[in-house]
């Protein structure tokens, strides 16, 4: 019952206050600053911090719910909210000293700082050990040089974890993880990016010119980069499957509506055995894919590895968005195309769902490597 | 049918006269009723110095009318309406009564029907009586989407609030005859646990789009905030309000006072234009009781083109210039 | 501490629910349950009254199982317990019953409350009649449509608008009000106030025989009224479609409609000729 209720909660907010805008923030790229402010209250920037640090404290389900509740709205929120708890928020909590919780966590928690995660750089994608940022120790400081580009959140963040290489020298090249907050001395902000779709989140490039940070700011240890990065970006799929299920949610409910209402040689589309075969194979894909999202969710619950199911949540939840934005666009014909309707902002959204926190290759690369080491 | 057995009570809601019909209109469904089920009509009214309402029951219809009264009732008062009431009816054991639903009607009617341990229908849109001789009385739920038939088989009298405008009065006819049965007070009265600090009659047509009879709603698909104004020009023209979609007043194009919907104003226009909307149910809910919708969208598929009476398939901007047009030549005439 | 009930109803959130002809009933598992919007309102009033006096909030719903939904929501918002009336032989009660059922269990479950807030009607039936009804249950002065309220020490004074009188009422405690949606606007639900009121949150179920009710008694059979039959309002004519260039189609639309706007605006709208 409890996740009954988190689902028509955080609808309810969704449909009031993000559906009457979400066309026109998409249209002007606008972050919506009055929405977020009302959404900070009511624990959305804290939604599985501890209660003691000023978060809801909820499970992974309920955490998945309210995702793909928001998104299914307003994908571009969606992503600030997701990004912010899963990548920002909870890594902190995961790796952070009581120290570093107290300082960051109820400021995240609230929402009055937004979280950001950086490890995108020109050169480092997919390949995450290509990262050039570089922290050097000088005293009981780290001084941070370097470039991060397509930051989530990035121009609206005052928290942001920053994956630099430590130690230059060494041919391992281990990364750590950096808390900077805005405002440092050396820390600015790019231009907003102008993207296809989830164009109400303001991505940005991040820039460190001889950025002072204390050392308490060292998430971890030295070397942690790859154990922080990799636990906090299995969270962060699961964020991102709920957001595609969201965002296919929202395409499938359009196409359902609109088959329903739109007639062509004198009957509804809906009588019509393609139509209504689009429409079942819609329906069974995001059932598919909300099972996927859920046991991943149970077992991350069940303090289990889900590193794998998560993965696996993620490629499919994202490639069923794509493919049923595109569907549903194809549905409404003509007016599919045009920004009268929404299904076109659903389909620019959904694309780069298969993109960030992961590509889908990253994805079967982590779901080949645990097939195969399995042993027989 | 002076002599009749049975009654027909209606509860002569005499505030706001003027403006306010509902027992005139029930005292015309009950004399139709009447004859079905071989009873008189009679109308319960209390008050001080209401001679003249009396008359004017009796002119609409009403052979009896059971009447108490006293300066105490100069002013209604639910407490002791409900007292007095209550124990007229146990004494005259009307078959049915029927009670306005009014503001008051409302209140004093399922208070009444609790004392006198039987049913209630509220705000019934048909009365009938059917085959078994029973009050059938047809009421809305859900927002008018639906509609209940409902009887009180056992208990008595039975009762129901009767939605203003329902029925038709009969006209007025001096000539006709009632008897008016003058009931006391009585000495001793159960004492009032509410009291009144203090009583405003505020003006009944206050021009806020709520109570507009048009209403001129326009949404993004006006185009721009410049064109958008044009509905204020024809909404003046109709002597009409104009309101807005969620995503217009979010772009500045009018004022959060214009809302109209779920997070806006309740609006019951007799005539609804809907310009550019698309019919987001946010918005929709706003108007369940609008009259006649008359939605414009380039886009014949909108939902607002579905639900709307007249679905005008153009740009909503280049119709509203052509009707402004038109109906000046017509309104200067 | 000021004793404070709530009394909310579960709605569905379609604006059409099948009848279910054999049970009499709506059939309202068909669909997703909300708060009913008039008893939010009743229950921020609630809130406010607490926040400001100190107090203690039961929440009172009487429905199927699912109704607990609501009562959890509540009490993520602040109210201290729930009460779910719920019992098959409660199901289809006219609001005779339900008012009477209401006032048992508040007389069994809350006794020496103080006020007891109602919405002013729901969205599915709009009777508005269970609130002056519990109030005569209850033996309580009760105001409906009320739309401010303010408490000191034991007195109640209240502001409402009733037909188009605006009257301010004062009354000693206990009492009864029913709210409006004109004030007392909700409060969104905190995610964190939803988890600890699904871990912590106490609800009780209440059943017909836990109220001392009757073993004979069934809401259908001791309703004084009975549902005939539920059905569609006037099937909507399909509406009438005009196209073609805007003055052509203004000149159409004045040729059929001039008397329905004329009237509307008090105009006389005729082509002059």
């Amino acid at each position: 019952m409890k996740h009954t209720v988190v689902r028509k909660t955080v609808r309810k907010f969704a449909e009031s206050e993000l559906s009457p805008i979400a066309h026109e923030i998409d249209r002007d790229a606008q972050f919506p600053l009055e929405v977020i402010e009302k959404m900070q209250p009511l624990n959305f920037f804290g939604l599985q911090v501890s209660k003691k640090y000023g978060g809801a404290g909820l499970d992974a389900t309920s955490y998945a719910i309210t995702i793909e509740e928001i998104s299914r709205v307003c994908a571009g929120v969606g992503l600030c909210v997701t990004v912010h708890n899963s990548v920002g928020a909870f890594p902190i909590e995961r790796f952070g000293t009581a120290r570093q919780k107290e300082r960051f966590l109820p400021l995240l928690a609230s929402g009055k700082s937004i979280g950001a995660f950086c490890l995108t750089e020109a050169n480092a994608g997919s390949d995450a050990g290509g990262v050039e940022t570089t922290a050097v120790k000088d005293g009981d400081e780290y001084v941070i040089n370097g470039t991060k580009i397509f930051v989530t959140n990035g121009g609206v963040c005052g928290t942001a974890l920053i994956f630099a290489v430590t130690d230059p020298e060494n041919p391992r090249r281990a990364a750590s993880v950096f808390i900077v907050e805005k405002g440092t001395p050396g820390f600015s902000v790019g231009e907003i990016e102008d993207l296809c779709g989830m164009r109400s989140n303001p991505v940005s490039s991040l820039f460190f010119e001889d950025c002072r940070v204390p050392a308490e700011n060292l998430l971890g240890r030295e070397g942690d980069g790859l154990k922080i990065g990799l636990t906090a970006l299995d969270t962060g799929r699961i964020g991102i499957a709920a957001q595609a299920l969201g965002i296919a949610q929202a395409a499938f409910e359009a196409s359902v509506k609109y088959s329903r209402e739109r007639q062509q040689f004198r009957k509804p589309l809906a009588s019509f055995q393609t139509i209504q075969n689009y429409l079942a194979d819609m329906a069974t894909e995001i059932d598919a894919a909300r099972l996927l999202l859920y046991r991943a969710c149970a077992l991350k619950d069940s303090a289990k590895p889900f590193s794998a199911e998560a993965a696996m949540a993620k490629l499919y939840c994202s490639t069923a968005a794509t493919r049923i934005t595109n569907q549903a666009v194809q549905i409404h014909g003509g007016y599919g195309y045009s920004k009268e309707y929404d299904v076109e902002r659903y389909f620019r959204d959904a694309k780069v769902t298969e993109i960030y926190e992961g590509t889908s290759e990253v994805q079967r690369m982590v779901i080949s490597r645990a097939v195969l080491s399995k042993l027989t | 049918m002076m002599d009749a057995k049975r009654n027909i009570w209606v509860f002569g809601d005499y505030r706001n006269y003027f403006q306010n019909r509902v027992t005139l209109q029930l005292l015309s469904r009950a004399a139709d009723l009447a004859p079905k089920m071989n009873a008189s009509v009679g109308a319960v009214v209390l008050g001080d110095n209401i001679n003249e309402y009396v008359n004017e029951y009796i002119a609409h219809g009403a052979r009896k009318v059971y009447l108490i009264e006293h300066p105490f009732l100069a002013r209604y008062s639910i407490e002791t309406y409900t007292t007095l009431i209550e124990s007229l009816a146990r004494k005259y054991q009307p078959d049915i009564f029927l009670v306005g639903a009014t503001s008051f009607g409302r209140e004093l009617a399922p208070r009444l029907a609790k004392r006198l341990g039987t049913g209630l229908t509220a705000d019934c849109i048909r009365l009938d009586i059917n085959a078994d001789g029973l009050l059938e009385q047809t009421a809305p739920s859900f927002g008018g989407n639906l509609l209940a038939k409902i009887v009180t088989p056992v208990s008595r009298p039975q009762m129901a609030t009767v939605r203003p405008g329902s029925f038709q009065e009969i006209a007025h006819d001096s000539t006709r005859q009632g008897m008016v049965i003058c009931e006391p007070m009585p000495k001793k009265l159960p004492g009032e646990r509410m009291r009144l600090i203090s009583y405003e009659r505020k003006p009944l047509r206050v021009q806020r789009i709520e109570e507009a009879r048009v209403v001129v709603c326009g949404g993004r698909g006006m185009g721009s905030k410049n064109k958008f104004k044009k509905l204020f020009e024809l909404a003046q023209l109709l002597g009409g309000e104009v309101g807005a979609t969620r995503p217009v007043v979010y772009s500045g194009w009018a004022d959060p006072d214009a809302l109209v919907g779920q997070a806006g104003k309740q609006i019951k226009p007799q005539v609804l234009f809907s310009f550019g909307i698309s019919g987001a149910i946010q918005h929709t809910a706003g108007f369940n009781n609008a009259g006649f919708v008359i939605a414009v969208n380039k886009n014949p598929n909108a939902t607002m083109m579905k639900i709307a009476d007249v679905a005008i398939v153009a740009d909503a901007n280049q119709f509203c210039s052509a009707l402004i047009k038109e109906l000046k030549k017509r309104i200067r005439n | 501490m000021i004793k404070l009930i709530v009394c909310i109803k579960q709605v569905p959130m379609v604006s059409e629910l099948p009848w279910d002809a054999h049970t009499r009933t709506l059939k309202r598992e068909l669909a997703e349950g909300m708060m009913n919007p008039a008893c939010s309102h009743a229950l921020e009033a609630a809130l406010q009254v607490k926040e400001k006096h100190g107090g203690y909030i039961t929440v009172m719903t009487m429905g199927p199982p699912m109704a607990e939904e609501v009562l959890r929501e509540a009490i993520a918002l602040g109210a201290d317990r729930g009460i779910l009336l719920t019992d098959p032989r409660m199901a289809g009660a006219d609001t005779f019953v339900t008012s009477y059922i209401l006032a048992r269990a508040i007389e069994k479950m809350c006794p020496d409350f103080d006020l007891v807030f109602c919405g002013c009607n729901t969205s599915d039936s709009e009777t508005a009649q269970v609130g002056p009804q519990l109030s005569e249950e209850l033996n309580i002065p009760g105001a409906a449509y009320v739309e401010k309220l303010d408490l000191t020490g034991r007195t109640l004074r209240i502001q409402r608008l009733s037909d188009n009188f605006l009257e301010t009422i004062e009354f000693e405690l206990p009492g009864l009000i029913t709210l409006t949606t004109q004030h007392y606007q909700p409060r969104y639900v905190t995610l964190s106030g939803l988890q600890q009121a699904f871990e912590q949150g106490e609800v009780v179920p209440v059943c017909a025989a836990d109220l001392g009710l009757d073993p004979e008694f069934k809401s259908t059979k001791n309703s004084p009224t009975r549902i005939l039959d539920v059905f569609s309002a006037v099937a909507q004519n399909k509406n009438l479609v005009m196209t073609g260039a805007p003055q052509k189609v203004v000149e159409q639309l004045f040729k059929k409609f001039d008397d329905k706007i004329g009237g509307a605006i008090g105009k006389d709208l005729k082509e002059k000729t």
